[in-house]
């Protein structure tokens, strides 16, 4: 029959019956739908690399938590790390021992 | 996708409708073994469920025989490595490794009802399904092998073994051992290259104590091995030539060059203390080099401790604006309880991944007790590159349980080369896990001490689950108290285990008896291991009994499904 189904077994010999092969010499006039955007707004960086995060989700949800933690409350005020150069001698704690 | 508008001709299929806009899509899923076959062959999967979908081929793959009786050579049987190949096995007085390579008898029948064929005699002998591929002595003098611990390295098919000596109790705290913490002379790790039982490497202790279970996890080619008594996680890495080659020491330091530079400001300070003080008698000055080295217990934490120290201090600055109420609440909530935290040590580790571990710190106390409930436990998330702990939780925070239970699986750090380890079922992959996970929570009557309880399984230890596909709690339904994918020692009691299909909850797949049935039962110790090879599926189960008159037997049971091709049409419908 030279269908485009070639010789496929099928349940039913009368099924695909009514299949035409496509002919080369006189190609379809349907062409299929395509679609283009409208708009730019959503075209990704023209560098932009899809990756796998590296570290797992109960990593990334610790790490979530420990910076929510860690992040100062005050912007720079009170910022924890000692003045650069000024080492404080062993067995002082950098606050105020006093009351 | 298409429906498929030709009926099956099948007598006990599952329809199955799925909405998928507006197309609708029947998937049969039948009980018949080769129309699932084909069905495979001509349907795509959904996207990324390869594994799900041949392991769902074992609702119809099931031990159908049970083969009792079977003489087999007095050893100590451990364990079935999780990808089929080997059978490890100890000698009776824990000197020697024996390993089998599980071979399998084939057998086949061409008749019209193969139920009523009997297997032939030779499938009564342990022979004819395992061959011993050598005997190899790892303890000698008064070493005895750790039969409880074994730990499979699968890329290289290489083997983890343990040797030590007698436990010594009350050794005394030299060279910066803790005290409390019993020691034993000699403890030796051996390499073992399964196929042919050469040792590769070995890896030695010295009056040392590791804990129950040796304290090591593999992740990989990663081994974290815990020593209590010195207070240090040793990170080994099994090169593919099979040496062990150290990475790094965490405890008293952190990173590699610490020590160096300790030593030399430590070189520094004596220097000038010796300048400074020269009119001071000689003990004050050899007070002043004592300070500067780092013995636990003196007030120079240096090392981990520094590091979680910093982590907790940081933490109660950030919560308070308010400078007096940050004094304040660090009195309350880090100086008061300074000493608590300096006497914490480490108990337990485990990978979460390659450059992340978590660790179970504790007291002395719950390192050489097996019950942990009534003694604190503290867990640190650290990461060994940045050399920072990211977390830091009691045993009781609600915090790390709601992470427990939501991400459970990612615990379980599985390595990217085992696929089927992904697989296990957890209540944070598996609904019907989390249901039972969900039962047990609502029964309870305290929340905080539920919480205790589930956190008391962590840290994990390492290949302890079993990957096999009829602890899928997908596809079988089985008593946890009598089975489970843990290896542990259970109770046996004289009613088989029933395994019983999801899909259809009254329909019995397999039952596998634990016992003849016939005997006064002592002290049962089971050890099941469950894989599949090739064409057949072996279920071992290797009981001793002690009878009643004190003697020690022993049976190997094994169950085999045969598979005949010629009627696997009907064969299991």
């Amino acid at each position: 029959m030279g269908s485009l189904l070639g010789d496929w077994p099928s349940f039913d010999p009368h099924n695909f019956s009514q299949l035409r092969p496509s002919d080369p010499s006189n190609p379809s006039k349907l062409t299929p739908a395509t679609y283009h955007p409208t708009h730019n707004r959503t075209v990704p960086p023209p560098n932009q690399v899809i990756s796998t995060e590296a570290t797992n989700i109960l990593l990334r949800q610790f790490y979530q938590r420990a910076e929510e933690k860690l992040r100062p409350k005050r912007a720079a005020s009170e910022n924890l790390t000692p003045d650069h150069g000024f080492k404080q001698p062993r067995g002082s704690f950098p606050d105020e021992t006093s009351n | 996708m298409l429906s498929s508008t030709q009926p099956q001709p099948q007598s006990q299929g599952t329809r199955r409708k799925k909405q998928c806009g507006s197309a609708s899509v029947l998937m049969f899923k039948g009980n018949n073994l080769a129309s699932r076959v084909f069905e495979r062959q001509i349907r795509t999967p959904p996207p990324g469920t390869s594994v799900y979908s041949a392991r769902r081929l074992y609702e119809n793959l099931v031990p159908s025989c049970t083969i009792y009786d079977i003489e087999c050579p007095d050893l100590s049987f451990r364990k079935f490595t999780d990808d089929g190949q080997f059978l490890v096995c100890f000698s009776r007085n824990h000197h020697d490794l024996i390993v089998y390579r599980p071979t399998w008898l084939s057998f086949s029948c061409k008749d019209e009802d193969c139920d009523s064929c009997d297997l032939p005699s030779k499938a009564k002998r342990f022979e004819s399904f395992f061959t011993q591929l050598y005997c190899v002595s790892l303890a000698s003098g008064n070493e005895l092998i750790c039969k409880d611990f074994f730990l499979y390295v699968e890329n290289n098919k290489f083997g983890l073994f343990a040797t030590s000596t007698a436990q010594i109790h009350d050794a005394p705290a030299i060279g910066g051992a803790i005290q409390g913490i019993p020691s034993i002379e000699k403890i030796t790790f051996h390499l073992v290259r399964m196929e042919d039982g050469v040792i590769l490497d070995v890896k030695v202790f010295s009056n040392d104590y590791l804990g129950h279970s040796m304290g090591v996890f593999l992740y990989d080619d990663l081994l974290a091995i815990v020593s209590l008594r010195y207070q240090t996680v040793h990170i080994l890495q099994i090169r593919d030539s099979g040496n062990f080659v150290d990475v790094r020491g965490i405890g008293a330091f952190c990173r590699e060059d610490d020590e160096l530079f300790l030593n030399s400001h430590a070189q520094c300070m004596i220097t000038l203390d010796k300048n400074k003080l020269r009119e001071l008698p000689a003990n004050h000055i050899e007070n002043g080099t004592q300070q500067h080295r780092h013995i636990p217990g003196t007030f120079f934490l240096s090392g981990i401790k520094q590091r979680l120290f910093s982590f907790i201090f940081r933490g109660i600055w950030n919560e308070q604006k308010d400078h007096t109420m940050r004094v304040q609440c660090l009195k309350k909530k880090f100086y008061f309880h300074f000493q608590d935290y300096a006497d914490l040590i480490i108990l337990k580790v485990q990978f979460l991944d390659r450059h992340h571990l978590l660790i179970k710190f504790g007291s002395v106390e719950g390192a050489v007790s097996r019950s942990t409930d009534q003694h604190p436990a503290f867990f640190a998330v650290y990461n060994m590159e940045t050399t920072e702990i990211i977390a830091f939780y009691q045993n009781s925070a609600e915090e790390l349980y709601y992470l427990f239970e939501r991400y459970c699986d990612h615990f379980h750090a599985a390595s990217g080369n085992s696929l089927y380890m992904n697989f296990i079922s957890f209540h944070s992959n598996n609904i019907h896990a989390l249901e039972q996970l969900r039962n047990v929570k609502s029964k309870t009557s305290s929340f905080p001490q539920f919480v205790k309880k589930m956190l008391a399984s962590l840290p994990f230890s390492c290949q302890s689950l079993s990957p096999s596909p009829y602890f899928d709690q997908s596809l079988f339904r089985f008593d946890e108290k009598l089975i489970s994918a843990t290896d542990r020692h259970r109770q046996s009691t004289d009613h088989p285990i029933k395994f019983i299909s999801r899909r259809h909850p009254n329909l019995l797949r397999f039952k596998i008896k634990p016992g003849l049935g016939d005997e006064d039962i002592g002290n049962v110790l089971k050890d099941l291991g469950l894989f599949l090879h090739n064409a057949s599926i072996m279920v071992a189960s290797h009981q001793a009994y002690i009878g009643l008159d004190g003697s020690i037997s022993v049976y190997l049971i094994l169950k085999q499904l045969v598979i005949c091709i010629e009627k696997c049409v009907s064969f299991f419908c």
